[in-house]
């Protein structure tokens, strides 16, 4: 076997200055062709993601509401919120662009591919931290919507209809969550399908 | 990015570009898919070339970046389609030189190396460079010992596809 592998060595080393050689033009050209690596892929999409979940969480205005039902009050606990929110939003911002300077392709592969990684699972915190948050919104705004609104106020005191919204809304969050869960299974896995199985190879290696 | 750096990078890397096409040969399958890596590998250069430091030879630090691209920021799939098509493009062989016999065992060896894995190329292409285990180990991120294991390993392989 060895010597199969060196007579393929000394056929490598035959054919070394064989290839069709690109010019320096050609070259020149090339430098201003864009990139189409996974790296810019994960940051355009993580872009995306993160404007669509911060719009998401700024665009709904609660105060209308607040105001048509006489509970002014709950407007300031909100604005807290808000302001936690942008702060969430900042840290993200700064760790995400930290570890995406960080990843370079001198490293060593596995670095690489860790690094990588890491980029991606900021994005997964920061969408999981925005679902979450919808979610206690929803629990929170429900709640506050029954015990503040004087027509549904009535509605709680039967029985039947309010465990009929629990369940309603209870359904509506689960069909969302497990609809934004297999889109995004879909597109990560097709994206960093080949990446993983590098990973996990590499990681096979020092075992 | 100055004119003068483009121009230096433009000069090494006209000078040092077997490196690439050798890397292409391995990870890909035709034509296009050669052009089309070479580019990528040569966009990733580029934007490394800030980082490139003259102490180190431009060849080695290619080497890395030219395989992480190949490996990990290249979208594509970089498995070969068939063996078919891989023969026509990359497979030169002068007749004159080889006796037929050992001239179909570098012909079957070519065509096994390319049923392997991308991490199982990247070995194999460091050894037909002639780098030594310590430099390969660096490179992929793995200790030295299990480079070696994993290189005798990827032999059996071989091995086992050439003589099911």
């Amino acid at each position: 076997m060895m010597e199969e592998l060196d007579l393929l060595k000394k056929d490598w080393k035959k054919n070394e200055n064989s290839f069709e050689q690109v010019s320096e033009v050609d070259i020149y050209k090339m430098l201003h062709k864009k990139s189409s690596s996974i790296v810019k892929w994960i940051l355009i999409i993580s872009i995306l993601e993160v404007l669509l979940w911060t719009g998401i969480s700024f665009l709904y205005n609660s105060d209308e509401y607040f105001i048509k039902t006489h509970s002014e009050y709950l407007i300031e606990y909100f604005k807290y919120l808000t302001i936690f929110n942008y702060v969430i939003v900042a840290v993200f911002i700064y760790m995400f662009y930290k570890n995406y300077r960080a990843i370079s392709t001198i490293t060593s592969t596995k670095q690489l591919m860790k690094d990588i990684l890491k980029t991606r699972k900021i994005v997964r915190y920061y969408v999981w931290y925005n679902l979450g948050m919808m979610v206690v919104s929803m629990i929170i705004g429900f709640i506050l919507v029954f015990t503040v609104d004087p027509k549904l106020h009535e509605l709680t005191s039967k029985a039947n209809a309010m465990v009929f919204m629990i369940a309603f809304c209870t359904v509506c969050i689960l069909v969302f969550v497990g609809l934004f869960w297999l889109f995004y299974r879909l597109i990560y896995g097709i994206l960093l399908r080949k990446l993983f199985r590098n990973y996990n190879e590499l990681k096979k290696i020092d075992l | 990015m100055s004119d003068n750096l483009e121009q230096t990078f433009v000069q090494q890397l006209r000078e040092n570009q077997n490196i690439i096409h050798k890397i292409c040969r391995l990870y890909t399958s035709d034509g296009d898919a050669h052009k089309d890596l070479f580019q990528e590998i040569t966009i990733q250069l580029w934007k490394a070339f800030p980082k490139f430091r003259g102490d180190a030879k431009f060849s080695t630090w290619a080497y890395r970046v030219a395989l992480n691209t190949a490996i990990t920021l290249y979208r594509k799939s970089t498995r070969s389609v068939s063996t078919v098509e891989y023969e026509k493009h990359s497979f030169f062989i002068s007749q004159d030189e080889y006796n037929s016999e050992e001239e179909d065992q570098i012909k079957l060896m070519y065509q096994a190396v390319h049923q392997l894995n991308d991490i199982e190329k990247a070995l194999v292409f460091m050894y037909l460079e002639d780098k030594d285990y310590t430099e390969i180990a660096e490179t992929l991120g793995i200790s030295e010992v299990n480079a070696r294991v994993k290189m005798n390993r990827i032999k059996g392989k071989l091995k086992k596809i050439l003589n099911p």
